[in-house]
């Protein structure tokens, strides 16, 4: 749980994809802030303070934007196609009191014995999809595999989550497991034909017979 | 063998240009850490293959290797010494295309030492610029 932290903005009057690029080009990140049946409104902000905020992992912020303060949650974030930069924010208005549909990292604890006898430590679920209290956002979920067997998994049925947090996913799905190793199938080493067959060849040939 | 397609529609296609940056495919999705290509181009079934196993050899079961890209496009070749014409050549190997930004492997179950060093040897074999990511805050 984290408290909101303070983020300032600018409300931005240039729109559309030639404008923010150059907004970019000048260090600014473009953003848009919406919820709770009022008007969206355009903002930007300043990239390194975004990068930082996204970083820090806190996702409600104290927006300062025209004068006025107002709640949010950092809903969305887009980068660039390399994942370097960050291209726009979206930002949700929060009540306090409000119940909001989250997702929340899973952070995995301690060391799984069945990775000492040879097992895969398969982390297959990085996040869960949790109901909450605005407030009550965990920063994330701690899953412990102290006692993980090889074999064994841990599904979402069996997280712990604080109290209040509900999950969303569906409990029969595997967030970690230590997979028994297999012998390496190596792809195409079934002696397959050296061309694949193609589509309605084959037909056509009948026909012709 | 290395990989190719079980059925196809066509067994010739045309090369085409590659154009624009990877939208898919260009965030770690399956592992802890990926190798992610700077620059557009093909990556021959038996260069992926080769891959394959010089990261295996590496992680010797400790982590997972995943494979994000498939060679799907059939890539003909003219045989030696023949004159130009009668036609285009024959399929002769199977090539992956991959844009600037795709992540090509994923790795996962290793500290990141050995993920760097695996990827490393990964990068070795391939014909394209890459680096090693890992996932992106919040994701």
């Amino acid at each position: 749980m984290s408290s909101p932290v303070k983020f300032s903005a600018n409300p931005r009057t240039a729109h559309g994809s030639l404008q923010c690029r150059k907004l970019r080009h000048a260090g600014e990140v473009p953003g848009n802030l919406y919820g709770h049946k009022q008007d969206p409104v355009a903002f930007s902000a300043n990239a390194v303070s975004v990068l930082a905020l996204v970083k820090s992992g806190n996702r409600l912020v104290n927006i300062e934007l025209g004068g006025k303060t107002e709640t949010a949650l950092l809903r969305e974030v887009q980068w660039d196609y390399l994942g370097d930069y960050i291209q726009h924010v979206d930002l949700q208005r929060v009540d306090p009191n409000e119940r909001l549909t989250v997702e929340v990292h899973v952070e995995l604890k301690g060391v799984a014995p069945g990775t000492m006898s040879g097992g895969i430590l398969d982390h297959a679920l990085h996040t869960l999809t949790v109901e909450c209290l605005v407030t009550a956002i965990p920063d994330h979920v701690v899953v412990k595999i102290q006692d993980l067997q090889l074999g064994q998994a841990i599904h979402v049925r069996e997280v712990e989550l604080p109290s209040n947090v509900k999950c969303l996913n569906n409990p029969e799905t595997i967030v970690v497991r230590v997979a028994v190793p297999q012998a390496a199938a190596e792809p195409g080493a079934e002696g397959g034909p050296a061309q694949p067959e193609v589509i309605g060849r084959k037909v056509e040939e009948k026909e012709e017979a | 063998m290395a990989l190719m397609p079980k059925r196809v529609k066509h067994r010739k296609e045309q090369r085409r240009r590659i154009k624009g940056n990877a939208t898919r495919g260009n965030r770690v999705s399956l592992g802890d850490f990926g190798l992610q290509v700077l620059q557009g181009g093909y990556i021959r079934a038996n260069t992926i293959e080769a891959c394959r196993i010089a990261a295996t050899q590496y992680i010797r079961g400790d982590g997972k290797l995943y494979i994000r890209i498939f060679p799907s496009k059939p890539m003909t070749a003219r045989p030696l010494e023949t004159r130009m014409g009668k036609g285009k050549g024959e399929p002769a190997f199977w090539v992956a295309v991959v844009k600037p930004g795709a992540v090509l492997f994923e790795i996962a179950g290793v500290p990141a030492d050995a993920a760097r060093e695996c990827l490393a040897r990964i990068a070795y074999k391939l014909p394209l610029p890459v680096r090693m990511v890992a996932r992106l805050p919040g994701e």
